[in-house]
């Protein structure tokens, strides 16, 4: 190494990204009764357990049917408003983008708070709409600007070419401006759901008896009961990411998924 | 005042906040978070730009997986990569029995529930975050210009400090922005990893709306919080916008 500190320090990045997820794995195939490390004996019973676990499973399908939902409806929302960022003259443009740019950081528990009292509350919305309401406006920002990023690309002359060559408005967006589209769209929706899926903090007041998401109950569980069914269930969400990663990595590349949403 | 609870007068919130700027316990927490956040900040952005920097730069096939593992952890549950610290630095954890069996310390110490605890799990959280922004800000700087510095005599340490941090500057403006103001709203590392006894803002808050329903005490903590993030991002772009001028 010809650079002692750099490699230190790099050591020292992966080793705290990297090495607590390890252990997540490890200790879901403990035989045992507790979170221990080393973990006594190797047993897939904790698996078992936790894909038997009616709340992990129910809450599991709450947050997929949530999480499908909010990105539908954010890239129902967000590709039109994209469009016309992009293409049309829009007045205030600057306005609309900065809108869009906003929410990213934006404290999501002050957000959960308000959508509390405003919705659930004031306009007595139940726990599901409410949750719908808060997360399709999380989405929003990723829908435009990964598909932004996709458009910025494309050649506005192709629509034209196929405008000229006497395609309808609406013809010319099927068939030459959504494929232009698509992956932005497909990279879109992918890290919308996975992020939707994961959400503590916006959910995490929005919570009802009859609708709770996976996170928050993996979360009251942990609190409860110091057992190895939530690394058992962890380890099946990690599985799982990493599916959806490499399909993502296969189809637009890591890079360009989140190098659009960091510019 | 969006959060505000339609029956809760505006007034009682901005008198619960003057209380809340007195009173010791709350000054204790405002100031925990934004210490924790600031050191985690300074951790992310020392330990993400060397990774950056030689992702970057590397010619190695290598530094593509590596770019991945970096950023995989994004896509990946907070709750699940929180969930590995209590593993680790929890009671019966392998941190505490690796001391003891090293003769380090005869009793595991405490090591959950501590600011260490929540300053090693934000780390974790945010340096994809910090290594992103500072990779994108490396990848436009010329390969070109460190050569030049270093054939014009300078050091590497030179060359770095004065050629490619200047240019940098705004990515890892960029990534502290983004490591800060996750820190101060980060709620399930503070949860799991701090508990009752290092309460931040994020956890505060949940207590006051759930726990013991004072919704003007939480209408306040969510004002700080807001007041917190609006004010780093001003700062911030402040500093953007003084780079791009001068």
């Amino acid at each position: 190494m010809k650079r002692p500190i750099t490699a230190a320090l790099a050591v020292i990045g992966y080793v705290i990204m990297i090495v607590p997820i390890i252990f997540v794995v490890a200790t879901a195939f403990t035989a045992g009764n507790v979170l221990r490390f080393p973990p006594d004996g190797i047993s897939l019973r904790w698996f078992d357990e936790a894909l038997g676990y009616e709340p992990f499973v129910e809450a599991a399908i709450s947050s997929l049917e949530l999480a499908v939902l909010a990105t539908g409806l954010a890239l129902l929302i967000g590709v039109p408003v994209t469009l016309a960022i992009h293409r049309g003259k829009l007045p205030g443009k600057g306005l609309v983008e900065g809108l869009f740019l906003s929410p990213l950081i934006v404290p999501e528990l002050v957000v959960g708070l308000a959508l509390f009292q405003q919705l659930m509350i004031g306009m007595d919305l139940d726990n599901f709409s409410t949750l719908l309401v808060g997360h399709t406006a999380l989405m929003l920002p990723y829908a435009v600007r990964v598909t932004g990023a996709s458009l910025a690309l494309a050649d506005p002359a192709l629509e034209e070419a196929a405008r000229g060559l006497g395609a309808s408005p609406l013809r010319a967006f099927f068939n030459v401006t959504l494929p232009v589209l698509r992956p932005g769209i497909f990279s879109a929706a992918l890290l919308s759901v996975v992020t939707s899926f994961n959400n503590v903090p916006l959910s995490l007041l929005l919570q009802g008896r009859d609708f709770r998401t996976l996170p928050v109950t993996m979360l009251d569980y942990v609190q409860q009961s110091y057992d190895p069914m939530v690394a058992a269930a962890s380890t099946l969400i990690l599985a799982a990411t990493v599916v959806i990663a490499v399909v993502a990595e296969r189809t637009v590349g890591f890079a360009k998924i989140f190098g659009g949403i960091n510019q | 005042m969006l959060f505000a609870p339609p029956d809760v007068p505006t007034t009682e919130i901005f008198a619960r906040l003057g209380e809340m700027l007195k009173d010791p316990y709350d000054l204790e927490v405002i100031g925990r978070t934004v210490g924790l956040a600031l050191a985690v900040t300074i951790i992310c952005v020392v330990l993400g730009f060397p990774i950056a920097y030689w992702l970057a730069r590397s010619p190695s096939r290598w530094s593509g997986v590596f770019l991945a593992v970096a950023i995989f952890p994004l896509m990946l549950s907070n709750v699940v990569r929180t969930f590995g610290w209590l593993v680790i630095l929890g009671s019966k954890g392998a941190l505490g029995q690796l001391l003891v069996q090293l003769g380090i310390v005869d009793v595991a110490p405490q090591l959950l529930y501590t600011k260490l605890a929540i300053v090693l799990g934000l780390t974790q959280l945010f340096l994809p975050l910090a290594i992103i922004s500072c990779y994108s800000a490396v990848a436009q700087v010329d390969p070109g210009l460190d050569d030049a510095s270093r054939g014009l005599g300078a050091s590497r340490i030179r060359t770095m400090w004065n050629v490619v941090i200047p240019l940098t500057m705004p990515g890892i403006v960029v990534a502290a922005t983004l490591v800060f103001a996750g820190s101060v709203t980060a709620y399930t590392t503070p949860y799991l990893l701090g508990g009752s006894s290092q309460r931040m803002l994020s956890t505060q808050l949940f207590n006051y709306a759930s726990t013991t329903l004072d919704w003007a005490s939480a209408s306040a903590t969510a004002l700080i919080m807001t007041v917190l993030v609006f004010l780093i991002s001003g700062l911030s772009s402040l500093i953007g916008r003084k780079g791009a001028t001068s």
